[in-house]
């Protein structure tokens, strides 16, 4: 038998011990092989492919690649501990420290090179599933399955660097220990439950005040505050683990009354080495799944939100302009040129909208008339309003405006020109987005708009009112590039500080291909980060219990001997488990939880939209997979420790 | 009274090579008795000891137990007999190294559920007794061997069992320590009328008890009580040591070619 052999047979007949750390490097090049088949795809086309740019591919797939090697160096480690017996033995039988670092090293390269052709074996027979999947989301006419050789090269090239750097790393790194050392469990488990109070308060401090700056996020504080929270919470979420955890547990033991209780008092003494020793590890596992978290989570809320854009934009282009604005008559020409030449059928409605004051709040309310808003009622297909002098209608400002207004009565006197309204129902549906008209904004019979001769009492300094010209477009998705130059005339003036255009246009086609674009590359990105993501950090807790086995099972012998129950050891290890799996979890979703209050927040005022429905079933979903895997990690647990 | 009784005991391991580790052993117990059992290596020590702890049990015969005969409890009644009633002394002393030497000695009797007053009364009498008072908050690696198999003595006493099992419990102890744990365990024998079984290899450490059984492949083969003087009693014990060592015709002067 050759050296080789001997490292070529340690890792194929014990593969059992092997499969963990194969596992998981084979799902890393899995998974990153796919994604590089994207990036190399012929289809791009000068960066872009369909709407999205290939630049936040590769931003999400270096950071994949900076991941998955800190996840491959962490499994390595994990790894070499749980053989450490094995090479003492080794050591003992007199091989030198050089030829075990050439063991290691051997072993670990077989073991990559395996994963890596599976990888990409596996992975280039699943690119056409996901090229599927991406062709759906893109919106792609097609997406074919091609062959070249930049991705293999590239995915085999990055992994096998990979895995000689860390496994030379890992090897010369490691502790030195003695071999007497290695080969008894006793001496194995290092115990050292120092820690700071100060550090383990400090802790608390700085995550409650990160909490509380994440509920007063609004749109005016947000940029400080995106730098400042995340810095706030992760030195405090560091400090948690290391030190507050600790203080904890250590509270807990002080209380003999409550600790000294059956079987509380081992599960407990537990919990004092698994979270100091853990610590670092749990802060990694939490801040990645807190960031996988709000992957899933922003994926959930932007398709909400592009699934009502629809309903949230009826209208296929808006131009609105001041009464006075020298630009119309051009501007209307050439959109109707364009969409003439595009061959698109379209409705137009004009709107004179006036402004007057109301008696009832002292504040300006938009006036629009009958016949126009029927007009316009009348091409979307929606019933028609039907009032008599003196009648008002509200026109809804967003969805949770309609439940809101349908329940209130105003009489009101329109001053200017004293014309009394009451206004006693809401249209029950959205009109106008809510960029257009004012949250003041009601239609008045065709009688009681012709007595509006007097303009608003604010004119000349405030604009008396405007023109509306709404064009409702069946196919609103293919108008995206009519009116163009008056688009971005618009855009220009906007990042100035004041918008002095006496226009604005609005194409709902143009900006939803925006928002889609933005929707498919964070749901590529997005899936790729929170898959990997909350993988590592299963496997993270999975490598750290086996690495930590057979002391574990030899802990449970003695236990079993001084008689205790199976029912009592089943417990002893779900509450042992248990805060090791939700903790670092549970940890994260409140992270993440305030990070999506506080995106609710600056959202609410963007968009107007709701994601809780979105957040809740996202999460619900990760917990009940966190669930089956802690049930299933505990089953393999108490069957090993058992028998 | 007996408050062990091994009835025909036999033991036999099923497996790709049958191997019968005890062949119809049968002795008896009386409280406050120190018994050691001694034999060559393979001689089936540790398969009588794990049956006497109920983790295993016989093929066939019996063990009865002050009158009850835990083969035939459940699971469940057999660890909460083993939690009453047996006290574990190991070689290797077996100390749950999370635990402080304080939590290891009051391990049974939380798993027992028993009221804080009475563990704490109970831990500082065995501490002071055994001298463990100063090391009570230490870790059990802050220990020294003699220190760590006190501590295990301790463990083994608080809930007062009907029995005490020690496996090799000098195993791992220079002669110095060997010496105290061994007086220590024959004072709590004279002192509390504890019943002590000892599973050992060292003569010296089987000279400090009232009798001692030898056991040979499994079956009885002799015995041997205590008298007066430890020296001689050592001496005995070694004579019939040199006789289990080899095969019994060897020494025999009387069979003829």
């Amino acid at each position: 038998m050759t050296f080789h052999q001997f490292a070529y047979r340690n890792v194929i007949r014990n593969f059992r011990i092997y499969a963990a750390f194969f596992m998981a490097s084979f799902f890393s090049v899995f998974v990153f092989f796919i994604y590089s088949m994207i990036m190399f795809h012929p289809e791009i086309d000068e960066g872009y492919l369909g709407n999205v740019p290939i630049g936040g591919l590769v931003f999400a797939e270096i950071i994949l690649v900076v991941f998955s090697w800190f996840f491959i160096f962490y499994s390595m480690k994990a790894f070499l501990e749980a053989r450490a017996k094995e090479f003492a033995i080794l050591l003992h039988l007199g091989m030198e420290k050089r030829q075990l670092s050439r063991l290691i090293f051997l072993e670990t390269t077989l073991i990559g090179t395996l994963s890596i052709a599976c990888g990409i074996l596996f992975g280039y027979a699943f690119t056409k599933f996901f090229f599927m999947i991406v062709r759906e989301i893109l919106m792609l006419d097609q997406l074919p399955l091609y062959f070249k050789w930049e991705p293999f090269v590239l995915t085999a090239a990055v992994y096998f660097s990979a895995f000689v750097i860390i496994s030379i790393i890992s090897i010369n790194f490691s502790p030195e220990r003695k071999i007497i050392d290695l080969l008894k469990w006793y001496h194995f488990v290092n115990i050292n439950d120092h820690f700071s109070k100060k550090r383990a308060i400090l802790a608390v401090i700085l995550l409650a005040i990160g909490y509380v700056l994440a509920l007063l996020t609004n749109r005016v504080n947000f940029y400080p505050f995106v730098v400042l929270i995340p810095i706030l919470i992760t030195i405090g979420t560091y400090f948690f683990f290391t030190d507050s955890t600790s203080y904890f547990v250590h509270y807990m033991k002080e209380r003999k009354s409550f600790s000294w209780k059956k079987s509380r008092m081992l599960s407990i003494a537990e919990q004092t080495l698994i979270m100091k020793n853990n610590g670092k590890m749990f802060f990694v596992v939490t801040m990645v799944s807190a960031a996988a978290f709000l992957c899933v989570g922003l994926l959930a809320a932007l398709s909400s939100y592009t699934s009502k854009y629809d309903q949230l934009n009826p209208l296929g282009l808006i131009y609105k302009g001041h009464i006075d604005n020298p630009y119309e008559r051009a501007h209307i020409r050439s959109i109707l040129n364009e969409l003439e030449l595009k061959g698109l059928s379209y409705h137009l409605t004009r709107f004179e909208v006036k402004k007057q004051t109301s008696s009832y709040t002292n504040y300006e309310v938009e006036v629009f008339r009958e016949s126009d808003i029927n007009s316009l009622l009348f091409s979307y297909g929606y019933p028609m309003v039907r009032l008599d002098s003196g009648e008002g209608m509200f026109i809804p400002y967003s969805e949770e405006a309609i439940k809101k207004l349908s329940k209130r009565t105003v009489h009101t006197v329109l001053k200017e020109n004293n014309v009394p309204i009451s206004i006693n129902q809401v249209y029950p549906e959205l009109i106008f987005p809510s960029s257009i008209v004012s949250p003041n904004a009601i239609i008045i019979s065709d009688e009681d708009f012709l007595r509006l001769k007097k303009p608003y009492s604010g004119y000349p300094h405030v604009e008396p009112g405007y023109h509306l010209f709404a064009f409702d477009i069946p196919q609103w998705l293919e108008a995206q590039d009519v009116g163009l130059s008056i688009y971005k005339e618009v855009q220009k003036e906007y990042e100035k500080e004041r918008y002095g255009l006496p226009f604005y246009f609005e194409n709902a086609g143009l900006n939803y291909s925006f928002v889609l674009s933005t929707y498919a590359l964070f749901t590529l990105v997005g899936l790729l980060v929170a898959a990997v993501f909350l993988l590592a950090a299963g496997s993270f807790i999975y490598f750290k219990i086996h690495t930590n086995l057979d002391s574990e099972k030899r802990k449970f012998d003695v236990l079993k001997r001084m008689g205790i129950a199976d029912s009592e050891i089943k417990r002893l290890v779900t509450t042992q488990l248990f805060p090791q799996f939700f903790l670092p979890w549970g940890v994260a979703m409140v992270h993440s939880l305030f990070a999506f209050l506080a995106l609710q927040n600056i959202l609410k005022d963007i968009a107007n939209i709701s994601i809780v429905k979105e957040i809740i079933f996202a999460f619900s979903f990760i917990i009940l997979l966190q669930v089956i895997y802690f049930y299933l990690i505990r089953w393999r647990y108490i069957a090993h420790v058992k028998n | 009274m007996a408050i062990l009784q091994v009835i025909d005991v036999t033991k036999v391991y099923e497996g790709k090579v049958t191997n019968r580790a005890l062949n119809q052993l049968s002795f008896e117990v009386e409280k406050g008795e120190f018994l050691a059992v001694m034999g060559p290596s393979g001689s089936g020590k540790t398969t009588l000891l794990n049956l006497i702890s109920t983790i295993d049990k016989p093929t066939s015969g019996e063990i009865i137990f002050n009158g009850t005969k835990p083969h035939l409890f459940n699971k469940t009644e057999l660890a909460y007999f083993r939690r009453r009633e047996l006290g574990f002394i190991f070689q290797d002393f077996n100390l749950l190294p999370m635990l402080t030497v304080e939590e290891n000695i009051v391990l049974p009797l939380t798993l027992d559920n028993q009221p804080v007053s009475l563990m704490e009364e109970r831990v500082n009498t065995l501490a002071e007794k055994l001298g463990l008072m100063g090391v009570l908050t230490k870790r059990p690696d802050e220990l020294s061997g003699g220190q760590a198999q006190r501590v295990a003595i301790a463990r083994a006493l608080i809930h007062e069992p009907a029995i005490i099992l020690a496996d090799e419990p000098t195993g791992n102890l220079d002669s110095h320590n060997s010496r105290e744990v061994l007086e220590l365990l024959s004072k709590i024998n004279k002192e509390r009328n504890a019943t002590i079984i000892m599973v050992t290899h060292d003569p010296i450490a089987a000279s400090f008890c009232d009798r001692v059984l030898f056991i040979k492949d499994g079956e009885y083969f002799n015995e041997i009580y205590r008298d007066d003087r430890r020296q001689t009693f050592f001496q005995r014990i070694l004579n019939v040591l040199s006789l289990l060592g080899g095969r019994v015709g060897d020494l025999s002067s009387i069979r003829l070619p």
